[in-house]
């Protein structure tokens, strides 16, 4: 993680040192210990405030669409699934590949910081370091050591692109990280089990708690539309009373649109602050382009056409009687 | 879409509410075969001409849960059929999907259904609306997706 920082704050001084990019998006250290925050710097002094640690988990590459109409030249460091988001980006032709310089970086996981909290409840903890096989947490007078698994998000312990898919340069030694890989669908399972009436129970719980802050939009790498759907106030589907219909219009309608080209980062559920488990939708549909319409990973690549812009005309279906599965 | 029917069968029998999305070329043209074929079929489906199936998209289906279907069926020109050529293998795939989702969701997948209809199939949409509408029948009316400001 040292290493990585040096070579971060190397690399983006010299950059701007160069001239050969006009800005370096990248991440420093936030308020609390537990916090990193995206950092955009213009100036070469200012490149040693960035740093790479176990908590860089914001997706960088969508910044990339405003900041691109301010910036001709743009340096940025990107994880594996930033770099699946960038090529996503690409697809969408919001920004271009010539414009960009991408750094990428091996990631072996980020650690949520709520996942510590509720393993040290009584004790605040003040750092937390990488031991042999695991973390070991310290606060004023007690250490106790962990396993990754138990404090890294869910998200990054069934990641499948822990290695950055695009870059033009790489930041140390790729990792591998993909052992726990064919659990990524299990929580879809799990729902998939229950019974209408529970699954419609389990939704609605969830939906009603959403605040529509619109986060989950924001933050999303294939959310990229100029003007949104849910912008629009005549189409009487972003009402400002709250009723559970519009809710749970809103989170069917919101996974569908990204439907074959959500990235699985993560993020739409990561900054919910209601907690709905957005991603689970999300993974619902990527598990049916790969049952239905064969294995595809939405930003491994920048050509490769998504599901849903293109058809073939031996497809199978899944709603009727003769076929599909 | 008039609700009005149901207003007035407030404390009688359960009547499903259909909607039949159809698209211009063939559903709809079969809706007109099996009518003039003196067919019979329940006058509890509401058809919306369309002018293709791919024009159909989620929030339609959506609207119509909300806002008073007790099921919703997606009728368009068989795969190979289409008036513009390769609507409807769009069609496919994105209902594919979100049949699927819908069904996850918790909307039981009697209640919705995507089958193709050609001009000449009057007798086939007689028997896919009859279908359905058995079906809804015996889940009863639908709860779910409802709009709170709409009331039976």
């Amino acid at each position: 993680m040292e290493n990585i920082t040096k070579k971060i704050r190397a690399i983006a001084k010299q950059a701007l040192i160069n001239k050969d990019v006009d800005k370096i998006l990248g991440w420093k250290k936030g308020d609390l210990w537990s916090e990193s925050y995206p950092a955009f710097i213009t100036k070469a002094e200012e490149a040693d405030t960035l740093i790479w640690d176990l908590f860089c988990i914001n997706n960088l590459s969508k910044f990339l669409i405003k900041e691109l109409q301010k910036h001709d030249k743009i340096g940025i460091f990107i994880k594996g699934c930033d770099s699946t988001s960038f090529n996503q980006l690409l697809k969408d032709h919001r920004i271009n590949r010539d414009d960009v310089v991408l750094y990428g970086i091996p990631c072996e996981g980020m650690v949520n910081p709520e996942k510590i909290k509720k393993i040290m409840l009584n004790d605040r903890v003040t750092g937390i370091k990488k031991s042999e096989n695991g973390f070991t947490l310290t606060s004023k007078n007690k250490t106790k050591d962990v396993s990754g698994e138990e404090i890294k998000y869910d998200k990054c312990i069934t990641c499948i692109s822990p290695n950055p898919v695009v870059y033009d340069e790489l930041l140390g030694d790729e990792v591998k990280n993909k052992e726990r890989e064919e659990e990524r669908f299990k929580g879809v399972e799990e729902i998939e089990a229950m019974t209408p009436d529970e699954r419609y129970e389990f939704w609605k719980g969830e939906f009603q708690r959403c605040i529509r802050c619109n986060a989950c939009r924001d933050i999303c790498p294939a959310c990229s539309c100029v003007k949104c759907v849910f912008e629009n106030q005549n189409a009487e589907i972003s009402g400002k009373a709250k009723t559970e219909d519009e809710d749970s219009f809103f989170h069917i309608v919101r996974a569908y649109h990204v439907a074959g080209r959500c990235v699985d980062c993560g993020e739409c559920a990561r900054v919910c602050p209601a907690g709905i488990p957005l991603d689970l939708l999300n993974r619902k549909i990527i598990k049916d382009i790969n049952e239905v319409y064969g294995e595809f990973n939405a930003g491994f690549d920048s050509i490769t056409p998504a599901p849903l812009v293109t058809f073939k005309l031996e497809d199978t279906d899944t709603f009727s009687k003769q076929g599909g599965k | 879409m008039s609700l009005d029917s149901n207003i007035a069968n407030k404390n009688e029998e359960f009547k499903p509410l259909i909607v039949a999305f159809c698209c211009n070329w063939c559903s709809y043209a079969g809706a007109d075969l099996a009518g003039t074929s003196r067919l019979k079929y329940p006058a509890n489906v509401k058809i919306i001409r369309v002018p293709c199936s791919c024009r159909v998209n989620l929030n339609f289906v959506l609207r119509a849960f909300q806002h008073g279907a007790d099921g919703v069926v997606i009728a368009g020109c068989h795969p190979g059929d289409c008036h513009y050529s390769t609507g409807n293998y769009h069609t496919r795939r994105r209902f594919s999907l979100i049949t699927n989702l819908t069904e996850y969701i918790g909307i039981e997948k009697e209640r919705f259904k995507v089958d193709w209809i050609s001009a000449a199939e009057g007798n086939k949409f007689a028997t896919v609306m009859n279908d359905i509408l058995e079906d809804v029948y015996k889940l009863g009316p639908n709860k779910k997706l409802r709009d709170a400001r709409w009331k039976i």
